[in-house]
């Protein structure tokens, strides 16, 4: 007999909540970003319900998006959406060359990354909260984490959106630019005017291929969780990060 | 802040660390159970007047995270696997018997992992735990004593002995 064989099962669940409670656990978000959340969760929730034509024109969105040439659209994910719903997420090759990638839902990454790859980008694609630990960012190829900071002439090469559009803002802000309903996202500072967004509940994307120096790839990362993107980057194409 | 939003934030910081917990014990992947958690809380907020009536709202946020999380995992089972992408097992937890205890957890079937978290960290009793997961409440004194005797083998001293050796040995 050892000691564990006199142990009651209060005492082994006592021991299993002690050991665990040990464990260092990260700060909670802030409070006010997670009912900023629940508000968006909500409103989304009511539109539907409140503007039929809302819907109606989402269905003919759909139908346009599945049906513009060169577009692909991805599949729907899971059952629980209801059935006005635009595609998560759509590829276009616009006809200067340019992929313009439009985000509408932070699901589906490997279909998005596929489609990508067959129309000649090299992407790593992550929707799981953080980015590809195995990509390593390009020389240039990294938003410099200061508020403010200017995007490389990499960066505006390869991405003309949204890069090139704020080469020389100030107080350029990428994460909460390109944040859909992102909680980390607070109201717009007065001292910039407001990006030119076709809908604020979607993000776009333009990569030019062309401009990717040879062996590099895009990194397209966001959390699903938060609803927010992170600032598209440059990086070294590998099989572990951007699977070629 | 309206009496709603400041009861909501009571609940939320008071029960964040309790739920996160839970979810923990469950799913093994400390980052995986914060965003499910946060995930949960957001949905909570969006339904509070609803939960705010609910017998147990720690249960509720505990069982929407792991629901949040199934969802996750059904969407992820149907698309393609790529390489290192996405991981999910459990990050460097910083302490080697932590994680071989959350790995014993992982262990268990997904019923019997559920009934010990909400049984240790939310100190829900059986009917309780019960009613949150829709089953009878012998069902979870048996998962329960089930889910205890393999996590009493876990807490061997014997085994852990067996165990680093066996690791020695690899």
């Amino acid at each position: 007999m050892n000691a564990s064989d006199d142990m009651s099962d209060s005492d082994v669940l006592t021991a299993v909540r002690d050991r665990l409670s040990g464990m260092p656990l990260a700060s909670p978000p802030d409070v006010d970003a997670i009912m900023a959340r629940g508000r968006a969760r909500r409103n989304r929730r009511l539109i539907p319900a409140v503007t039929g034509t809302l819907a109606a024109a989402a269905v003919a969105a759909l139908a346009v998006a599945t049906l513009a040439p060169g577009a692909h659209p991805a599949g729907r994910q899971g059952g629980h959406q209801p059935a006005a719903q635009l595609a998560a997420w759509t590829v276009t090759k616009l006809a200067d060359g340019n992929i313009s990638v439009t985000i509408r839902e932070l699901t589906d990454p490997a279909g998005l990354h596929s489609t990508l790859r067959v129309d000649g980008v090299p992407a790593s694609v992550t929707f799981a909260g953080r980015q590809n630990p195995a990509c390593r960012p390009y020389p240039g190829g990294t938003l410099p984490p200061q508020l403010g900071a200017v995007p490389t002439l990499l960066l505006r090469r390869v991405f003309p959106k949204p890069y090139r559009e704020f080469p020389r803002s100030r107080h350029v802000d990428l994460p909460q630019r390109l944040s859909r309903v992102g909680v980390r996202a607070g109201p717009p500072t007065p001292r910039r005017a407001a990006p030119p967004r076709p809908s604020a509940n979607q993000t776009v994307i333009v990569i030019d291929p062309s401009a990717l120096p040879r062996g590099a790839g895009v990194q397209l990362a966001a959390s699903s969780s938060l609803q927010e993107i992170f600032p598209p980057q440059v990086v070294h194409a590998s099989s572990q990060c951007t699977g070629s | 802040m309206s009496n709603e939003q400041a009861e909501f934030a009571d609940f939320f910081r008071a029960s964040w660390e309790p739920c996160l917990r839970a979810v923990l014990a469950v799913v093994g992947s400390p980052q995986l159970a914060e965003d499910q958690v946060a995930e949960a809380f957001a949905k909570a907020w969006a339904s509070w007047r609803k939960v705010r009536r609910h017998p147990a709202p720690r249960a509720w946020v505990v069982r929407t995270a792991l629901n949040t999380g199934a969802s996750w995992w059904r969407r992820r089972s149907r698309e393609l696997p790529l390489a290192d992408h996405d991981p999910t097992v459990p990050g460097d937890l910083g302490n080697g018997l932590d994680a071989s205890l959350l790995t014993a957890l992982r262990r268990l079937p997904p019923r019997q992992r559920e009934v010990i978290a909400l049984r240790i960290f939310l100190d829900l009793d059986n009917d309780t735990i019960a009613s949150q997961l829709g089953i009878e409440a012998g069902t979870v004194r048996m998962h329960l004593s089930r889910g205890v005797m393999a996590l009493r083998r876990e807490l061997t001293p014997a085994n852990n002995y067996g165990r680093l050796i066996n690791e020695r040995q690899r």
